[in-house]
This record gives structure tokens, C-alpha cells and sequence, in this order.
């Protein structure tokens, strides 16, 4: 969707905080909520796109006003309505009204040391040739895609290079609710100077992971 | 309602924003208990999880396999040539690290990485990212201005050298391997990891400097 969250290019937001400490967790109720995101049980067909989707529905000032783990938080709330294991009044009071069912049984503690070592992989097999090749010049959808869509807004319309195929990966737009439906992903680049009226004269360039389906020949 | 209908979750994000306690701190404290009672969450796993990103997954795990491959030139083509496998060899398999690459600055070209629709990040090799690759101005910033980021970061990069900037639109992770400093020869691997920064990896800082703390 075309939400604050596609902040690429966008001008206003100042200066970067460069001074911040490097502990990874700034209160403690940061880490906790790391660590409930890597621990909790959930419906088997929460996907990261859907997580995506959820934390990017946010209203706008809250996701832009919103410490990130707070906005991950109410991703998870939402997640837990949407899926029927949860409701508003249980969440806001800590309270359980009664437990869900078909949702197998949490991470142990035991079972982190293997949980951390774990890889998901979202290339797929596929049989269908790919459209491009590296080298090819390609052009953007002009109006990007509807639903979820990882084509930005500052790379719609515009004209690049494929650099790399990397095979089908499962394309987010319809990984919402799990499909798990693959297509060719390529590394795309764009010069700095198609991309913004402030690059000119300036040699450098925007790689973005790009699908097929965002691509036509240029 | 389509599951990709833009309003679907409007509705349940209203409600929570209304309901749900004033504080963050307050907020996550009813989740877990309402987790735990509902029989979906161990805290000892959360203690656990929280002990794994403080003490054992980070920045130093991208050190030592920047170090490597400075010393090791067989290594070195084998991360850029498949990052997933190479860092594998190290035993630093884990979160979002399946499709793993990385891309290496040389005299003129300088590589930053961002994640301008979300937060994505290299979590296997550099744990938890900081509060600055998760706010809005890096993430507005980095693909349009990329060199007046890396000034606020004290970096200078001169006209010559040509910036790539990788957004990392797919569940491929980007990660920087920077040049090695010159007046490093015959250093160990631990004594040039040391010398490797978090920013140098992410691409927020070019020039690594042997001087200073990294010998001792």
C-alpha cells in the first residue's frame, strides 16, 4: 500500500541521530518485546509479508511518531485480532478470556539455541525462463502495483539495469495470507541523476531488488 | 474484504491505538501476560532470546568475517561470491541470513546499505540495528542524499568515488565489506576486527583507521 512507510527520497526529516550508543536496546521493555516477537506462538499462516503489511497499515502519525518496537508491538495486536486469538479488551488488560485453539505450543527456552541458528529461505523452484537477463534495460510500472507492493514510489516509472537474476522468491504482493507464489527477482540499478533532480553531475547509482512484475522491457 | 485491501487492518489499529495503556513499557507488559496466559509465550525463551541478541549475535560476528577476508583471499572471493555459504562456514547461520550478500568498496566505489520501506538488515552477521537505520531521516535520506548522510557521519567521500546505495527492497540483506587500512600489514584477525565498525559495515563510514585503539 502507499503509506509513510515508503519514505525513499522523502525531504523534511533533518539530521540523523549519528551520536546513539550502541547497545542494541535503549529500555528494557524493548528488549522484552524482542524477545516475545522471537518466542511467541502464532497461526501457522503469519507471514513476514503480512507483518509488513499490518505494521505499514498503522496510521501515519503513529508510525511515524512511534518508538520501532512500540510499532512492532501494536503489529502483533493487530496480528492477534485479525487471526481471532486475541481481542482489543484481553490486550489492553493483560487479561485472557479464554484460549485460542490450533496454535501449537510456544518456543522453550531449550529450544533457542537452535532457533537462532534457523534460516528461512523465500527462493522457490521454478520451471518459468526469466523475462531478463543482466545487462537488460528495464522500465518500472508507473503507478507500482496495488496491495503490498516493494516497489517504492521514488523508482516507479523510471528506467534502469539489471544487474543480477537471483531465481524465484516468493513475491510479497501476494504473500499476505501465505500463498507463497514465486517470481523471478532481479537486482535492478538506477543512476542517481534518473532518480533525482538534486543528482546531477553525480556518478552514482540506486541498486533496489526488483519482480518480474514490476518490469517491462525499457 | 481482499487480503491485500489497504483498509483491512484501519478498523483493528483504531481500536488498539485507543484501548491499549498510555506507555510503550505498559503496553508490552500486557502483551506478555496475556501471551502467557493464553499459553503462547515462555518467558524463559524471551530471556533467552534477549541474552542471544545482547551478548552473542552483533557486530563483532561482521568484523570477524570482514577480517577474514582480508587475510584470506579464497575466503574473501567465496563471501562475495555466495555470503549465505561463506558465513555459514563460521557458524553465524541465523536470522535473515538466508539470502545473504555482500558487496565490496574498492578505491572508487563506496557501497550503503538502507532499507527504505521497512528496516531490513543483516541480523545473523550485525544483530540488532540501531535507532538511526530504523528512523525515518536514514531511510528518507540515504537513497536521495547519499553523500550528505555519510558527511553527517564525518565521512567526506570525493566526487571520483561513485556511491551504490542498496536498498534492500527483497529478503536478500545487504552488507559492506570495507577497504582494508593501509598500515595494517602483518596484523592478526583479531586485531583487525577490532579495528571494523558497525557504520563501516552498513556503509555510514568509509575510512577505517589503524591508529588509535585497534592495536594494543
Amino acid at each position: 500500500m502507499d503509506s509513510v512507510h515508503d519514505l525513499g527520497g522523502r525531504q523534511g526529516f533533518g539530521p540523523i541521530d549519528t551520536k546513539e550508543s550502541d547497545e542494541p536496546f535503549h529500555a528494557p521493555w524493548e528488549a522484552r518485546l524482542l524477545g516475545i516477537a522471537r518466542a511467541m506462538a502464532r497461526p501457522a499462516d503469519w507471514t513476514i509479508d503480512r507483518f509488513r503489511f499490518v505494521r505499514e497499515s498503522m496510521d501515519p502519525i503513529d508510525y511515524l511518531t512511534r518508538r520501532y518496537y512500540d510499532q512492532w508491538l501494536q503489529t502483533y495486536a493487530a496480528l492477534m485480532i485479525d487471526s481471532g486469538v486475541a481481542t482489543v479488551a484481553e490486550l489492553a488488560s493483560g487479561k485472557s478470556a479464554g484460549k485460542p485453539q490450533g496454535i501449537a505450543p510456544p518456543m522453550s527456552a531449550d529450544a533457542v539455541a537452535k532457533a537462532k541458528r534457523g534460516m528461512a529461505r523465500f527462493d522457490r523452484p521454478s520451471e518459468a525462463a526469466p523475462k531478463f537477463a543482466p545487462g537488460d534495460a528495464v522500465v518500472t510500472l508507473r503507478n507500482g502495483a496495488p496491495g503490498h507492493t516493494r516497489l517504492p514510489q521514488y523508482a516507479r516509472g523510471r528506467t534502469g539495469r539489471v544487474e543480477h537474476h537471483h531465481g524465484a522468491h516468493v513475491l510479497p504482493d501476494r504473500n499476505i495470507d501465505g500463498s507463497g507464489h514465486a517470481e523471478a527477482l532481479y537486482t535492478v540499478s538506477f543512476a542517481a541523476t534518473e532518480l533525482w533532480p538534486d543528482a546531477v553531475g553525480r556518478n552514482d547509482r540506486v541498486y533496489l531488488d526488483l519482480w518480474e512484475s514490476y518490469l517491462a522491457r525499457a | 474484504m481482499a487480503h491485500d485491501d489497504p483498509h483491512r487492518f484501519e478498523d483493528i489499529h483504531h481500536d488498539l491505538h485507543e484501548h491499549l495503556p498510555s506507555e510503550p513499557a505498559l503496553r508490552v507488559k500486557a502483551l506478555e501476560s496475556l501471551l502467557l496466559e493464553k499459553g503462547m509465550l515462555d518467558p524463559a525463551a524471551v530471556d533467552a532470546w534477549i541474552a542471544v541478541y545482547t551478548e552473542e549475535i552483533g557486530p563483532k560476528r561482521g568484523a570477524t568475517v570482514v577480517a577474514k577476508a582480508w587475510l584470506d583471499p579464497a575466503f574473501r572471493q567465496r563471501l562475495l561470491a555466495d555470503g549465505t555459504a561463506a558465513i555459514s562456514e563460521l557458524g553465524f547461520e541465523g536470522w535473515a541470513g538466508a539470502h545473504f550478500r555482500v558487496v565490496e568498496n574498492t578505491p572508487a566505489i563506496h557501497n550503503m546499505v538502507v532499507c527504505t520501506l521497512c528496516s531490513c538488515y543483516p541480523h545473523a552477521v550485525l544483530g540488532i540495528p540501531p535507532n538511526w537505520y530504523k528512523s525515518a531521516a536514514y531511510r528518507a535520506r540515504a537513497v536521495r542524499d547519499p553523500r550528505g548522510v555519510l558527511a553527517e557521519f564525518g565521512e567526506t567521500v570525493p566526487d571520483a568515488v561513485a556511491i551504490r546505495v542498496w536498498d534492500s527492497t527483497s529478503e536478500l540483506r545487504y552488507m559492506v565489506l570495507p577497504e582494508r587500512p593501509a598500515g595494517t600489514e602483518g596484523w592478526s584477525e583479531d586485531e583487525l576486527a577490532a579495528l571494523v565498525t558497525r557504520n563501516a559495515m552498513i556503509g555510514t563510514e568509509r575510512t577505517l583507521k589503524p591508529a588509535g585503539d585497534g592495536r594494543r
